[in-house]
């Protein structure tokens, strides 16, 4: 089943003479379950395409329809909801909130989501830590955590709501091998257990061959999709 | 989001920003402290003092002078009798209308001996008043007296003087003197209808209750009125009561003029001669009187010093001081004829500012009834002044101009207490102005805070959005800190200013020991004051917040989160 569909994609930025055409006529289908890994060099687009498909950014031209609706027409809320509940982030730069504990950024997407009643979001966030392998660190800030612990952490926030789409940019950027090694592999033991769409935004070769199908973006235009006949 | 899970990660974010939040909390502090000092100076000012002197629904009118050639005069205007008085008191507002009489006859009084080494001697000035205008006034102050005496250590005595002042020693215990009640009890028993409904003592003639001033023929044969005798011409002059109390006289077949017993006049009753120098009279009370006190600040200022004596630390040293006082006779102006002179003991029962500033207040019956016997009973059957009570201090405006329609003015106490009513206020209203100057320079400085750490907080906004969170929830989360900022603000605010006000209070105690007219407290903190602060210190913060929090909700998650 055919979960994005992008058709003739495009995004610029900047106006008159500092134009920067990020994205250009990028066509693409992405099926549920499915393990993309979309790769080229700084510059090439990989994040702002990433960026559109998890609706943090609407400003594009062309059309893309993620679970049959088209992002560009939603209004906040919508989009909001959408981030929420349909789109699970995980960044290279962990993106965990210094204040809270372990716990609350676990359970801070319920936060704004009628899905979970409080005591339910707890229960969800202290199962999902168990299976990432820090239990004992609910009440632990996230600073005292090593880099891959938070990006562990990072992954069991964007699993807490169930979203189809867990979209990961750059996840190992800032991890040593082996522990960038231990990420990806829960990465892909989530995706099997749950058959979520995973994208994975990367320029390690490596990371990208565990990949079930590999694009290729080069000055904003997808120059190789080597799934495209799939 | 609902408002507990907003409540947390307000929580979380204050604690997380705990220096620039503590920065911009004490800016609001400080504006609500500012704020809510000022508002219990001012209302403390106003009720406590202002209102305290002349009170804002209380109004002296007179009749409207008329000045030709440098001479004032009522000229053409019918006197201020109890027609005019009962035309006053049906203008609409007024709740009551009293007449006030002067005294139209030369006195003088003397006294202190015991306070002070030797008697003062002064000119007298009376001011006859309703008792119900002071009545309030007295038995608080008498209240007041009484608190210390409850449980007081000791309080032991064998003998009145082992008492403090306006204390008497009743079955070996100090007790306080309720001279109001006297006060009161004169009025009452002023007007009466027959003989027993005055106060034993008395005789009541042509409507009136009068026990001295009746001593002369027409109360004779009056059975309540008690004769007596005194001894010489010193227990005349004596203060003392038991001195002064003479000895009861009695009917006796041997002889009409009178058999003298061995029993005095009953306590605290003494024997008032019929006329200066005679040794006959009757036993009456002091002449209850009210000073303001005002004069105590004079004499500490202008006379202790001059006269070689102490001080006197407070009203108190006066309270039920008893003093002759002279009616008929003068310092400075012709006497009246010696068989219309008398000599009265008269007795300090409180003090208000209502008594004249430089004289002496008494039931109005007592003055009426001196100016019926030295200037005619036509002067005492006629008013000086109105004093007039209001309904409310917004109808004050109305009756004032009713009154002038009526041919009456503001007395000069009534003028001065309204041009100082108008200066409190615009001094209040300057001083709140300060406040919220200093609370607008507080909603800046949370705007700047609050863009600040909305700056810092780019990134956390930008994940917030990532995961879910709408701008309404952004603008909810940069507002709720706001909020919690001007809760804390308002909260510390209005404790600044209750422990500014205590130590204010503690100070001016320390300094204006004794003086007059001194509250114990300057500052009128009233219930509603805490939620006023709280609600102004939230109303600034919010209004500081807006920008910040627009600015959040236009966060482009993407443009922040692309920064690394």
């Amino acid at each position: 089943m055919t979960l994005i569909v992008a058709d003739k994609l495009g995004r610029t930025f900047g106006r008159g003479g500092d134009r920067v055409q990020a994205l250009v006529d990028v066509t693409l289908e992405i099926s549920a379950g499915e393990h993309l890994a979309i790769i080229g060099r700084s510059g090439a687009g990989k994040s702002t395409l990433l960026r559109l498909m998890g609706a943090l950014d609407t400003g594009y031209t062309g059309s893309l329809r993620v679970d049959g609706r088209e992002l560009r027409g939603l209004g906040d809320s919508d989009l909001s909801r959408f981030r929420n509940t349909r789109v699970g982030f995980v960044f290279q730069a962990f993106n965990l909130l210094p204040n809270l504990t372990v716990g609350a950024n676990l359970v801070l997407p319920a936060f704004f989501s009628d899905a979970l009643s409080e005591s339910e979001a707890e229960k969800r966030a202290r199962s999902l830590l168990e299976r990432v392998g820090l239990t004992d660190k609910w009440d632990t800030a996230p600073l005292k955590l090593s880099g891959g612990e938070r990006q562990r952490v990072a992954i069991a926030r964007a699993l807490l709501l169930h979203p189809p789409v867990l979209i990961c940019d750059e996840p190992t950027g800032a991890l040593d091998e082996e522990t960038a090694a231990d990420v990806l592999d829960l990465f892909e033991e989530v995706r099997a257990e749950r058959n979520s769409t995973l994208i994975v935004v990367t320029h390690d070769h490596s990371i990208a061959a565990r990949a079930q199908r590999t694009i290729r973006l080069d000055g904003g235009r997808l120059v190789s999709d080597d799934g495209a006949s799939a | 989001m609902n408002t507990r899970r907003l409540v947390g990660l307000v929580v979380a974010n204050v604690r997380g920003s705990k220096a620039s939040v503590a920065l911009a909390t004490v800016g609001v502090a400080v504006g609500i402290a500012f704020l809510s000092f000022f508002v219990g100076l001012g209302e403390g000012l106003r009720e406590r003092v202002l209102n305290r002197i002349f009170p804002a629904n209380q109004l002296e009118l007179e009749p409207r002078a008329v000045r030709i050639f440098g001479v004032e005069g009522t000229l053409g205007q019918a006197p201020l009798d109890d027609v005019r008085l009962g035309a006053i008191a049906k203008i609409a507002g007024v709740r009551r209308a009293v007449g006030k009489q002067k005294s139209a006859f030369p006195a003088r009084l003397w006294g202190g001996k015991r306070l002070l080494g030797f008697n003062l001697h002064a000119e007298a000035f009376f001011d006859g008043l309703p008792a119900g205008l002071m009545r309030p006034e007295l038995q608080k102050t008498e209240a007041q007296r009484a608190i210390p005496l409850v449980g007081a250590a000791g309080g032991r005595c064998d003998v009145d003087i082992d008492c403090r002042p306006g204390q008497r020693c009743v079955d070996g215990a100090c007790e306080v003197i309720v001279w109001s009640r006297w006060f009161d009890t004169e009025l009452a028993n002023f007007r009466c209808d027959a003989d027993d409904e005055c106060r034993p003592g008395r005789a009541c003639v042509d409507g009136q209750c009068r026990s001295s001033a009746t001593s002369g023929p027409e109360s004779t044969g009056k059975a309540l009125v008690q004769r007596c005798r005194l001894r010489s011409d010193a227990e005349q002059w004596a203060i003392l009561a038991d001195k002064s109390r003479g000895h009861v006289v009695v009917t006796c077949d041997s002889n009409k003029a009178g058999c003298v017993t061995s029993r005095r006049c009953p306590e605290p009753q003494y024997c008032a001669p019929d006329h200066p120098g005679t040794l006959d009279g009757t036993c009456e009370l002091p002449v209850p009187t009210v000073l303001n006190p005002l004069l105590l600040e004079v004499f500490n200022s202008d006379m202790a010093a001059s006269l070689g004596i102490a001080k006197m630390a407070s009203t108190d040293v006066l309270y039920g001081v008893r003093y002759h006082i002279k009616i008929g006779d003068s310092h400075f102006t012709q006497d009246a004829e010696r068989r219309r002179q008398m000599v009265k003991q008269a007795i300090v029962v409180g003090f208000s500012a209502k008594a004249p500033e430089l004289g002496v207040a008494m039931p109005l019956e007592w003055v009426r009834y001196f100016n019926a016997r030295l200037a005619g009973k036509e002067k005492a059957g006629l008013y000086d002044a109105v004093i007039v009570e209001t309904a409310s201090n917004q109808v004050v405006p109305g009756v004032i101009d009713a009154a002038e329609d009526l041919g009456f003015a503001l007395s000069r106490r009534s003028r001065i207490a309204r041009t100082f009513g108008t200066v409190v206020f615009l001094v209040y209203l300057a001083l709140v102005l300060i406040a919220l100057v200093v609370l607008a320079v507080a909603a800046l400085n949370i705007a700047q805070t609050l863009a600040m750490l909305v700056h810092e907080r780019r990134r956390e906004i930008a994940i917030l959005r990532s995961i879910g969170a709408n701008r309404r929830a952004i603008w909810a989360l940069v507002v709720g800190e706001a909020v919690a900022l001007g809760a804390v603000g308002g909260l510390v605010g209005y404790g600044l200013a209750w422990g500014g006000a205590v130590v204010v209070d503690a100070v001016a105690a320390e300094l204006l020991a004794g003086m007059p007219l001194v509250p114990e407290s300057f500052f009128l903190l009233p219930a509603w004051l805490p939620a006023v602060a709280v609600v102004t210190a939230l109303s600034f913060c919010i209004l500081g917040a807006l920008g910040p929090a627009r600015r959040a909700t236009r966060l482009d998650p993407a443009d922040v989160l692309s920064q690394g």
